[in-house]
């Protein structure tokens, strides 16, 4: 056999091999390296590379040399998954560099991170002072993550003392000019709902290259033709502003009417109609 | 506009906006939202029922303008 036909071989079958094995260590190895997975992954590559271009070597070999840097990785994975020594042991733990608002010179020094490296972490983290951090930790990926002191984290409707009305995913319903059935029916709609909605817009079907609808079943669109101008969705801003016409129109009749019962029964609904008002407006 | 026209406007729009909140709260997914789409129909509604006795008085106060 020519050597190149035996480089093609190798190259592809290998390919086929790391494909299978990258997939099946799974996404972790994809997005955080910890020590394991950073030798597994270095090893692992070089293996492939090695056989795959040095003829002289063992196809065989690297087949098993593979499946050892393969099945040891994912039974440690597993085992850790039990116990927390083992995944002290092989995944490391964090160091905390910042508690209490004191930064840790030892274990800095132990991390070999000088201050330096510390500030360009924290600024990494949007955070141009260290006195602004109550908590920082260096996790065993390599990340910094920062806890911002109480004032300086952004404000959430948690700290004004809002209650926002909860709100689910929404669906999307249109791509590329087609409906797709499994998220309308998730969102407890049909495609003749759909129909209805975009014939009430003036708009094809062919015409839409996005359209999801909201937990409220709102559907917002976003159309091929850029220059035709979509309507959002108005029943609940239109709601609410009817709800407003009706309470001044009732607050006004309450005014101007003289007979004191049906004055007063004007500004008795006036008032809950306030009231519906109140309630109501978080959700629209 | 006389009065009575006026109160029928106002009846018909507090009765247009029960009908979008009970079109909102067959549509939403969110049995939180339901419930106070629920709560705020059965306000609007004790408001449409003493606007409704109103307007049906108003219209023999003013039998002239009665359509």
């Amino acid at each position: 056999m020519p050597g190149w036909v035996e480089i093609l071989i190798r190259s592809l079958s290998l390919l086929i091999a790391l494909f299978f094995i990258t997939k099946m260590l799974g996404k972790k190895q994809m997005s955080q390296l910890d020590i394991f997975q950073y030798i597994t992954g270095i090893v692992i590559g070089s293996i492939v590379a090695t056989h795959v271009t040095d003829l002289t070597t063992q196809f065989e070999y690297s087949l098993i040399a593979l499946s050892v840097w393969f099945l040891v990785p994912l039974g440690l994975e597993y085992i850790a998954l039990k116990s927390k020594r083992v995944r002290d042991f092989t995944q490391g733990k964090g160091t905390v560099f910042i508690q209490n608002g004191k930064i840790m010179e030892e274990n800095l020094k132990k991390e070999r991170y000088t201050t330096d490296d510390l500030l360009e972490e924290l600024r990494n983290n949007n955070i141009y002072q260290a006195a602004d951090v109550e908590f920082a930790v260096l996790e065993p990926t390599g990340k910094v993550n920062v806890l911002p002191k109480k004032e300086n984290q952004p404000l959430t409707v948690k700290d004004i003392g809002l209650k926002p009305a909860p709100e689910k995913e929404p669906q999307t319903v249109v791509m590329d000019g087609n409906p797709l059935l499994e998220p309308l029916s998730n969102a407890s709609l049909n495609i003749n709902w759909l129909e209805t909605e975009l014939d009430k817009m003036d708009i094809s079907i062919e015409n839409v290259f996005l359209g999801q609808v909201d937990s409220d079943g709102q559907l917002t669109l976003d159309l091929y033709d850029d220059k035709i101008a979509v309507p959002g969705p108005s029943e609940k801003p239109l709601l609410l502003a009817t709800m407003k016409k009706s309470q001044a129109d009732l607050e006004l009749f309450a005014l101007a009417s003289e007979n004191q019962e049906t004055k007063n029964m004007y500004e008795k609904n006036s008032q809950k109609m306030q009231e519906a008002i109140d309630k109501v407006s978080p959700y629209l | 506009m006389t009065v009575g026209s006026q109160v029928k406007g106002c009846f018909s729009s507090v009765k247009s906006v029960e009908a979008t909140l009970l079109s909102l709260e067959n549509k939403t997914q969110n049995p939180e939202a339901r419930e106070c789409f629920h709560e705020v129909q059965s306000i609007i509604s004790d408001i449409k029922t003493d606007l409704e006795k109103q307007v049906i008085y108003l219209s023999q106060q003013e039998p002239q303008y009665k359509n």
